[in-house]
């Protein structure tokens, strides 16, 4: 008996609904059939077996010949409402028991089913392409690339940074406690292998936002002469949508064929963020995943090294710092006077500027970060460029119009350190944030 | 087109998991324009509005969903949530009914009413809501968190501690049940013992704000309390010589010790806090605006009462008012301070 459209209709939502559902998509995959509406149900039996790659359902129903074309074939797959829609797509179908031309099998669909005898896996490949997401990111892009002689991990935007510890101005603290927790021990495996100093585990980067974190884990690439995969918040998201799992597998396997290769997750707040936030999301899985992922480079560490960045390490797992993961931690903090010279200097290095006097800038944005200070350059130049526009010459840009970009620019950083606060006050337990404890106390913030 | 749209909402999705609001909000913005007719789209722009608290937009865009998709109740618990933020309480509860009307068997459906109704003080319906959703959800930790709240406004604190614990055994790092044990131990007047609670909750979620905030209130106030007993003390050991007309050293001894008992009463207060409370007592006490009060109340006291201690018997009538006068004004001067240190916390 022929289902009612209602009822496909019904089923079509709970899908839509419920799109893991494998039972209902087979339950509305024998009803499509039962009505005739083979091609969705074809798509419906390809969703199936993309979550189930076995379910003998889904193959037995896939490999049922075609029955004939009933008199009148409905092959919109939508309830015939609309006569004149009926009556071209009845045009398109060959009567029944009329010969096809051996030319018409390559065009013309459902040519090759005409005989139900066969099913064309081809055509039904073509149709799920459209309909199911690609199994891998950049799966479709990487095999063109491959076939045209790229490099399969530009899927990842691999690349060979030509930065270094010393284009990092300043913070000087952080560049020696870097090459203490990293950098030396990477360098020199003989000297590691005299001491039995491990190189499991990765680096976690954390401090307010804009202070230069990105920017250190490029220099640190550089120092190793490694290559660099930046992994954001938007490309796990990405691969997220369709199946991260094997995603994330896929970019550590990426690295591993790449290496010596710096992975670099920015933003791991949102990447691993705690499980316990994410009770009822499938995120949690990506989350089990990485952690996975980072349990095999930690055994089977072949110049892969692992590092991340976060504004809020409170929000990562606690999974994710055990030891042999994200063990090591290393506050970046904002810039400091010598850092906060040479981001002023970079950001006025290509424009018009005359007798800027860097030390007294300096000493007027103690607790800005390095975004704020490139907001302060970029109002100057505007200030400059609308003074010159009123004028009818141009200027340069000076000190003073620095200086008022600076009053008019406020620190962006207080928001965080109003967290930062509770967690050094409240959630320092084991000394995990002794450090920033200690320069919040030096700021007297806490 | 159907499986974009599709793979673009789980996208957004996975954002508002995160709360990433802003950058859920600019996708689901292009996914509005170029898809108007999907309801889950709108709803997720209303989930995106309410994170980021454009609370007004939210109601728009859960109504939007709602007209869409009239059968679906997601859109008015949506717009219930965003319209309690609002203070639009009555609309807020018929929402939040519209919901439960179309979804019974749903317990966030009832926890919805129940908040809804929590917030228009309709007690009564919030108790019976968040009782149903109990039923529905009976290991659902924020069920027996919402329905702790409840209880807690009808003034049931044992009701209230019990659901709270529940919540907390349920899920151990529940930071709303942690601050809702301290909420009810403030309600019990031991401040120590919900400053020990406020602490675990920001200690389990430390980018929430409002814990800390707790914290900083009920000292602040423990501070405002402590100078009003002061002052209050004070005011009467300045009046009994004055009206007596007996001698006036044992008056300005039991000054100096009423001013040693108070300080010694809030010093064994802070000392039985956490560790923690006390670094945010030092804190407090070191706020401008904090010391500015102490400072107001302790010198309207030494001033009244040097008004009286130097003024002869004879004309003590007359400058009595005077020094309660300033008394009372250094008081209300202090309160005043302090209910402003409290809005800037």
């Amino acid at each position: 008996m022929e289902p009612e459209p209602t009822v496909l209709d019904s089923l079509r939502k709970a899908i839509d609904a419920m799109p893991d559902d494998v039972p209902l998509r087979l339950h509305l995959a024998t009803m499509l059939l039962a009505a005739g509406q083979r091609a969705e149900a074809i798509r419906q039996l390809g969703a199936v077996l993309q979550r189930d790659p076995g379910n003998a359902q889904a193959l037995s129903l896939l490999r049922e010949p075609e029955p004939d074309p009933p008199a009148v074939a409905d092959l919109s797959g939508q309830p015939p409402a609309d006569p004149a829609v009926l009556t071209s797509e009845r045009a398109a179908v060959p009567p029944p028991g009329q010969a096809i031309a051996p030319g018409d099998s390559a065009d013309t669909p459902g040519a090759d089913k005409a005989d139900g005898q066969s099913f064309d896996w081809s055509q039904a490949e073509d149709e799920l392409r459209d309909v199911l997401p690609a199994m891998f990111v950049g799966e479709g892009e990487a095999a063109e690339a491959a076939s045209a002689g790229i490099d399969e991990a530009d899927a990842y935007d691999t690349e060979r940074p030509g930065l270094t510890l010393a284009d990092v101005a300043g913070m000087e603290e952080v560049k020696a406690r870097l090459e203490a927790a990293f950098l030396a021990p990477m360098r020199n495996p003989d000297l590691r292998r005299l001491y039995g100093k491990s190189l499991r585990g990765g680096l976690l980067l954390y401090g307010p936002p804009g202070c230069g974190k990105t920017f250190i884990a490029r220099a640190v690439a550089g120092e190793l002469g490694a290559k660099f995969i930046a992994v954001s918040f938007a490309d796990i998201i990405d691969m997220f949508v369709g199946q991260s799992e094997r995603n994330i597998h896929e970019l550590f396997e990426i690295a591993r064929r790449n290496a010596p290769c710096v992975v670099f997750l920015d933003e791991v707040d949102a990447i691993g963020q705690k499980r316990s936030q994410l009770r009822h999301t499938p995120m949690r899985s990506a989350v089990n995943q990485l952690l996975l992922e980072l349990d095999d480079i930690a055994g089977n560490n072949e110049g892969v090294f692992l590092l991340a960045a976060t504004n809020h390490p409170w929000d990562v797992d606690s999974a994710l710092r055990r030891p042999g993961r994200f063990d090591r931690t290393l506050l970046v903090l904002p810039p400091d006077a010598a850092a906060r010279e040479g981001v002023f200097r970079y950001h006025l290095k290509d424009r018009p500027v005359a007798g800027i006097d860097l030390a007294k800038l300096s000493r007027q944005t103690d607790g800005y970060s390095g975004a704020d200070i490139a907001h302060i350059c970029e109002t100057a130049a505007e200030r400059a460029l609308m003074d010159s526009v009123r004028r009818g010459e141009p200027r340069m840009i000076g000190t003073p119009d620095l200086e008022a970009a600076i009053a008019e620019v406020k620190p962006s950083l207080g928001s965080w350190f109003d967290t930062a606060r509770n967690v050094a006050l409240f959630a320092n337990e084991g000394g995990t944030y002794d450090d920033l404890a200690a320069y919040l106390r030096k700021r007297r913030l806490i | 087109m159907v499986t974009e749209l599709r793979q673009e909402l789980a996208r957004a999705s996975a954002m508002l998991d995160v709360r990433r609001f802003r950058e859920a909000s600019e996708l689901l913005a292009r996914v509005v324009a170029a898809e108007p007719e999907s309801s889950r789209a709108w709803c997720l722009m209303a989930r995106a509005h309410l994170g980021a608290g454009r609370y007004a937009d939210a109601v728009t865009a859960a109504r939007r969903a709602a007209a869409l998709d009239p059968a679906d109740e997601w859109p008015h618990r949506l717009a219930s949530n965003a319209l309690v933020h609002l203070g639009k309480f009555a609309d807020a509860l018929r929402a939040a009914w519209e919901a439960c009307k179309l979804a019974p068997g749903y317990w966030q459906t009832h926890v919805c009413v129940a908040q809804a109704a929590l917030a228009a003080q309709r007690f009564d319906i919030a108790t019976e809501a968040a009782s149903r959703a109990r039923g529905l959800a009976p290991n659902e930790p924020d069920v027996h968190f919402l329905s702790g709240k409840v209880s807690l406004a009808s003034g049931d604190l044992t009701q209230a501690r019990e659901h709270q614990e529940r919540a907390l055994a349920l899920d151990p790092a529940h930071s709303g049940a942690m601050n809702e044990l301290g909420r009810i131990r403030l309600r019990r007047h031991d401040t120590a013992g919900a400053i020990r609670h406020f602490i675990s909750a920001a200690r389990a979620t430390p980018d929430e704000r409002i814990y800390s905030r707790n914290i900083d209130v009920v000292l602040l106030r423990t501070v405002s309390r402590t100078i009003y007993l002061f002052t209050l003390i004070a005011l009467i050991l300045i009046w009994v010589p004055a009206v007596t007309h007996l001698d006036r050293l044992p008056f300005v001894i039991g000054l100096g010790a009423l001013a040693l008992v108070t300080a010694g009463c809030f010093a064994w207060m802070v000392l039985r806090l956490p560790r923690e409370a006390r670094l945010m007592v030092r804190r407090t006490l070191r706020a401008p605006r904090v010391a500015t009060a102490l400072a107001m109340a302790v010198g309207g006291v030494a001033v009244a009462f040097g008004i009286v201690a130097f003024t002869p018997a004879a004309d003590l009538a007359q400058v009595l008012p005077v020094a309660v006068v300033i008394t009372v004004a250094a008081r209300l001067a202090a309160f005043a301070a302090l209910r402003a240190a409290a809005r800037r916390h």
